[in-house]
C-alpha cells in the first residue's frame, strides 16, 4: 500500500469527521464566544488539511497557503474578543 | 553571552560554506562543532565568559522536559475525552508569580497555556499574581508547588 | 522505512485532531472546551506538518514547515488568553462541577474594574 492511498483511505476521513464535529459545535454553540472558538479551530484544522493535501498531491506549493492561513488565523479571534469586550462596556 | 552566540553562528556558516551542502543535518553538525571548538578555546577565561556554555544544555533540557509534560497532559485529557464518564474537576486558582518583566510574564503565560488542562484567564493590574484555570484540581497547595518547581523556577533561571 | 514513519506520524496527528473535535462537542462548559481544543489541535497539526516535511525532505520546505509550527505555537496561546478573559468579563457561566473560583467578585461589577477605558469611550460617544 502506498502512502497516498493510505492517507486517502484512513487519515483524510478522520480529519473530515472532526471538521464535521467542529461545525456542529459552530451551529449549536449557546454563546457567541463558543462560535468564535469553533471558527478558530476550523481554521487551524484547515491548515492541517492543506498540509495533508499537499502530501497527497505531492506538490509543495500548497504549503504557502497553509503558512499564510496560520499567520492570520488568530486575527479573527483577537478582533472578535476586542469587539465583544467593547460591546459589553458600552451598553 | 551574545558574543559567543554570534561567534558560534559565524563558525557554523563557515562550516556550511566550506562543505557546500545546505541542509539541516549539515547545519546542525556545524553548530555542534562550533560550540565545542569555542568551548575548548575559552577554557582558561573568566567564569562569566563561560556562562553561554552552561546555558545552552539547560535550554535543551528545559525544552525536552516541556515536550514530555505536554505529551503526558495531552494523553490524560485524551483518555478523559474518549471514555464516557467525565472526571474533570475544574477550578480557577490565584497564583503568585515571581516573574517581573513583561517578557518573562509572556513566556510563562505561553508555557502554561500550551500544556493542556491549564490556561491563564486573567493577569492582575500590578502584575503580582495571575489566575489559572485548571481542569484537574485535587489539592491547591500541591498544584501551586508543582507549578513553581517544575515550570516557573526553571524558566526564570534560563531567562535571567 | 520513511513511508512507515510518515504513516504513523500523520495518523497520530489526525487522532489528536479528532480528540480535540470530540472534546469541543461534549465538554460541559466554555472554559474546559477552550482548554482542550486549542492545544490538542496545535499538537495534531504539528505532527501532520512534520510528516509533510519528512516526505518532501528539502531545505526550503522544512523551513516553511518550521515557520508554520512556530506561528501556530506563538499565536494560539495569545488568542486563547484573549477570548478566555473576554468571556469571563462578559459573564459566561462556569460549569456546575467547578471546585473553586478565586476570580469571583473581580468582575461582578464590570464598570469598576475598567473605569478609565469606560470613561474615555463614553467621552467619545458624547
Amino acid at each position: 500500500m502506498t502512502v497516498e492511498s493510505y492517507l486517502i483511505t484512513f487519515v483524510m476521513p478522520i480529519i473530515c469527521l472532526s471538521l464535521i464535529f467542529i461545525f456542529l459545535r459552530f451551529l449549536k454553540g449557546p454563546a457567541v464566544v463558543d462560535r468564535v472558538v469553533a471558527l478558530d479551530l476550523l481554521i487551524t484544522v484547515g491548515v492541517g488539511f492543506i498540509g495533508l493535501f499537499s502530501l497527497i498531491a505531492n506538490n509543495a506549493i500548497f504549503l504557502d497557503v497553509a503558512m499564510i492561513l496560520a499567520l492570520i488565523a488568530f486575527l479573527s479571534t483577537v478582533a472578535f474578543s476586542f469587539y465583544l469586550d467593547k460591546r459589553d462596556k458600552d451598553d | 553571552m551574545l558574543k559567543y552566540f554570534l561567534l558560534n553562528l559565524l563558525l557554523t556558516f563557515v562550516w556550511v560554506a566550506l562543505t557546500g551542502q545546505l541542509n539541516y543535518t549539515n547545519f546542525a553538525f556545524g553548530l555542534i562543532l562550533g560550540f565545542f571548538i569555542l568551548w575548548m578555546l575559552t577554557r582558561n577565561s573568566k567564569p562569566q565568559d563561560k556562562e553561554y556554555f552552561y546555558r545552552v544544555p539547560k535550554i535543551l533540557v528545559f525544552i525536552l522536559n516541556f515536550l514530555y509534560d505536554m505529551l503526558e497532559a495531552n494523553l490524560r485529557v485524551a483518555i478523559d475525552v474518549v471514555t464516557p464518564n467525565l472526571h474533570a474537576t475544574p477550578g480557577i486558582i490565584k497564583y503568585d508569580i515571581d516573574a517581573k518583566t513583561d517578557f518573562e510574564i509572556t513566556m510563562l503565560t505561553n508555557i502554561i497555556a500550551l500544556t493542556p488542562g491549564t490556561m491563564v484567564i486573567d493577569i492582575a493590574d500590578d502584575k503580582s499574581h495571575i489566575f489559572i484555570h485548571t481542569m484537574y484540581l485535587k489539592d491547591k497547595e500541591k498544584f501551586i508547588n508543582r507549578m513553581k518547581e517544575r515550570t516557573e523556577k526553571k524558566l526564570l533561571e534560563l531567562l535571567r | 522505512m520513511t513511508d512507515t514513519f510518515i504513516m504513523v506520524l500523520s495518523t497520530i496527528g489526525a487522532v489528536f485532531i479528532l480528540i480535540a473535535s470530540i472534546g469541543i462537542l461534549r465538554m460541559p462548559d466554555f472554559y474546559t472546551r477552550l482548554s482542550i481544543t486549542i492545544k490538542a489541535g496545535t499538537l495534531g497539526i504539528g505532527c501532520i506538518l512534520g510528516a509533510a516535511a519528512i516526505h518532501f525532505s528539502e531545505f526550503s520546505i522544512t523551513t516553511k514547515v518550521f515557520a508554520i509550527i512556530f506561528f501556530l505555537f506563538i499565536t494560539s496561546p495569545v488568542a486563547a488568553f484573549l477570548i478566555a478573559r473576554t468571556s469571563y468579563v462578559t459573564g459566561i457561566k462556569l460549569w456546575s462541577g467547578t471546585v473553586m473560583d478565586e476570580l469571583k467578585g473581580r468582575y461582578s461589577t464590570p464598570k469598576v474594574s475598567s473605569k478609565e477605558s469606560t470613561t474615555s469611550s463614553n467621552k467619545n460617544i458624547e
